[in-house]
């Protein structure tokens, strides 16, 4: 028997190795501390609290049956980041394929901001009037990159990924991540005006 | 000019993840090529704008989530297409002779959908009957009990005719 203490201690690799032997503890404590980052990307990629938070649980309930898998050849964190951004874009693309099929026509264009979505922030609208529409402008040209350019592009401003660790989350290689972040940049550096 | 290769190492670069030999590289091109430094300047403003405003998301309530996780732990894992693979098979195979009935009844349907056109190739598989004196003689052995039924049902007729 283990004790609570020497599990609180375990890295989340002998953690992932306790779930695959089915210690309920061990998931419990794995999901405390990555809930909160699975979430948040998640919420990154849809911009839709519902289906982040159904997302973020379906990434661990995938940890919970396939605890088994991981092998350990990377850390913990960045399975989880896999994980979850699969089930983040493949989401996304049957949303899309969806919409296209029942909403072709387009919609309110202020229902595609995401700052539209997000909660107001802490000072005063009209003092920051000017910024905030600049980066409305800048947001809204990262939802029109492709699913992709904006998870190599979240994963490194937002995760602090390195390029390394990214390309495993999106298992492509370092190249295409390079050029998944080139690209990005050069598509929303036009929104500050510059030539590409 | 621009180098790809150095282009596609700007973000990299621009984040610190380069080794120190890749970094003098890209540095000494940069300060040596004005389009390559007006796109690493973009490119640092691109990223350090996103970096600062970074929208947070919405609180959820942590205890909720928890609460969900377990109940959707205790429920049954969906079953893949390998578990169940008779039934999978069954629907699959019914799904194709459905395609095949609708595809045959459509290629019997002919041109500009003629319903005549659907007999013809029927009269003509058949017209070897007619090639036979026998059949024909008792289809007139069939108008000859027509016949008889109604010289019978002249009795009936109304009297005082004629």
């Amino acid at each position: 028997v283990v004790s609570d203490r020497t599990i609180a201690e375990d890295s989340d690799e002998a953690l992932c190795r306790r779930v695959a032997a089915r210690d309920e503890r061990a998931f419990d404590l794995l999901v405390s501390r990555h809930q909160a980052r699975a979430y948040r990307v998640a919420w990154s990629l849809l911009r839709d609290v519902e289906e982040a938070r159904d997302c973020a649980q379906e990434a661990f309930l995938r940890v919970y049956r396939t605890a088994g898998a991981f092998r350990g050849d990377a850390r913990f964190s960045t399975w989880l980041y896999r994980i979850v951004v699969n089930l983040c874009l493949d989401r996304r693309r049957r949303a899309r394929w969806w919409r296209r099929l029942v909403a072709p026509a387009a919609g309110d264009p202020a229902a595609d901001d995401p700052l539209e979505r997000v909660a107001a922030p802490g000072r005063a609208p009209d003092e920051l009037a000017g910024e905030a529409q600049a980066m409305s402008r800048l947001w809204r040209a990262v939802e029109r990159l492709s699913p992709q350019q904006r998870a190599a592009l979240l994963l490194q401003v937002q995760e602090g990924l390195p390029t390394r660790e990214i390309a495993t989350v999106l298992e492509c290689s370092e190249a295409t991540v390079r050029v998944h972040l080139h690209r990005a940049v050069t598509a929303l550096r036009t929104t500050l005006g510059r030539q590409a | 000019m621009m180098d790809d290769h150095v282009e596609l190492e700007l973000v990299p670069y621009l984040s610190g993840e380069l080794d120190a030999a890749a970094r003098t590289r890209v540095a000494a091109h940069l300060a040596g090529c004005v389009g390559c430094r007006r796109l690493a300047d973009d490119a640092r403003e691109v990223l350090g704008r996103l970096a600062a405003t970074l929208p947070a998301p919405p609180e959820i309530h942590w205890g909720r989530f928890r609460a969900d996780l377990a109940r959707r732990l205790e429920a049954p894992a969906p079953r893949s297409w390998r578990a169940r693979p008779v039934p999978l098979l069954a629907g699959a195979a019914l799904a194709a002779l459905l395609v095949v009935i609708a595809v045959r009844g459509l290629g019997h349907r002919g041109a500009g959908g003629d319903p005549l056109a659907l007999e013809d190739p029927g009269i003509g598989a058949r017209l070897g009957l007619f090639e036979s004196f026998r059949v024909v003689e008792r289809l007139e052995l069939l108008e000859l009990l027509e016949n008889l039924d109604v010289i019978r049902d002249l009795d009936r007729l109304p009297q005082g005719e004629g």
